[in-house]
């Protein structure tokens, strides 16, 4: 299902999840935590792919924070 | 007096727990960012995927009480695959995507249901069949 070899393991995307609910109740299901584990993962392409457009946008050899900065407004407004 | 030290180990505990989570997210950031440095020709720099992974771990925050309210808004306490869609809204393109991962996966679990109820069956005509084979040797020659 996971186009990338990485990707964010279902163990982890649970407790990530669970440290800040606020009802002890709260829980995932098996299918919600693999959705989520996908849309983690999709965040973190994203962050990762646009800083690099920024950077080759400002010919530069290297993805810095400052790239990173540039482009956190508009992801975080899709996310 | 005891109990103070208690206190403060608790926050101990709770503190490196996060630290842990937070480690493993960096682990997982670094292999992600890695990829698309390679894929694109464009390396990362640390303090960037160090970025990324703070990033990543606060959205988790947000997240996770959206999530946690979408599904109390309808009366559950379990997280499902309605919620998430929600949560995925703001991206057309994200939204669709997540819809159809959703339905991906609604149709291998009802693959999953089939072949195991298919397996039952199996089972159940090959303890009969055993018994049948044995009466038919007897008669046989």
């Amino acid at each position: 299902m996971e186009g990338t070899g990485g990707g964010f393991r279902k163990d982890l995307v649970s407790k990530l999840l669970q440290l800040h609910f606020t009802n002890s109740k709260t829980k995932v299901g098996g299918d919600a935590l693999r959705l989520m584990a996908e849309l983690l993962t999709i965040f973190v392409v994203e962050a990762a792919v646009r800083s690099v457009r920024q950077a080759q946008a400002e010919d530069l050899a290297l993805v810095d924070v400052d790239q990173l900065e540039k482009v956190l407004p508009q992801l975080l407004l899709d996310f | 007096m005891e109990e103070e030290e208690e206190g403060g180990g608790e926050e101990q505990q709770q503190f490196s727990y996060r630290q842990r989570l937070k480690a493993a997210v960096h682990y997982t950031v670094g292999c992600l960012c890695e990829e698309v440095a390679s894929d694109r020709g464009m390396p990362f720099s640390k303090p960037a995927i160090a970025a990324v992974s703070e990033l990543t771990f606060r959205q988790c925050e947000t997240f996770a009480k959206d999530l946690e309210m979408f599904a109390r808004h309808a009366k559950r306490s379990t997280i499902n695959t309605e919620d998430v869609k929600l949560l995925a809204r703001r991206s057309n393109s994200l939204l669709k995507y997540i819809t159809e991962k959703t339905e991906e996966l609604a149709q291998f679990n009802t693959e999953q249901k089939a072949k195991k109820k298919q397996k039952l069956e199996e089972d159940n005509t090959r303890a009969v069949v055993p018994a049948e084979a044995a009466a038919a040797r007897k008669d046989g020659p």
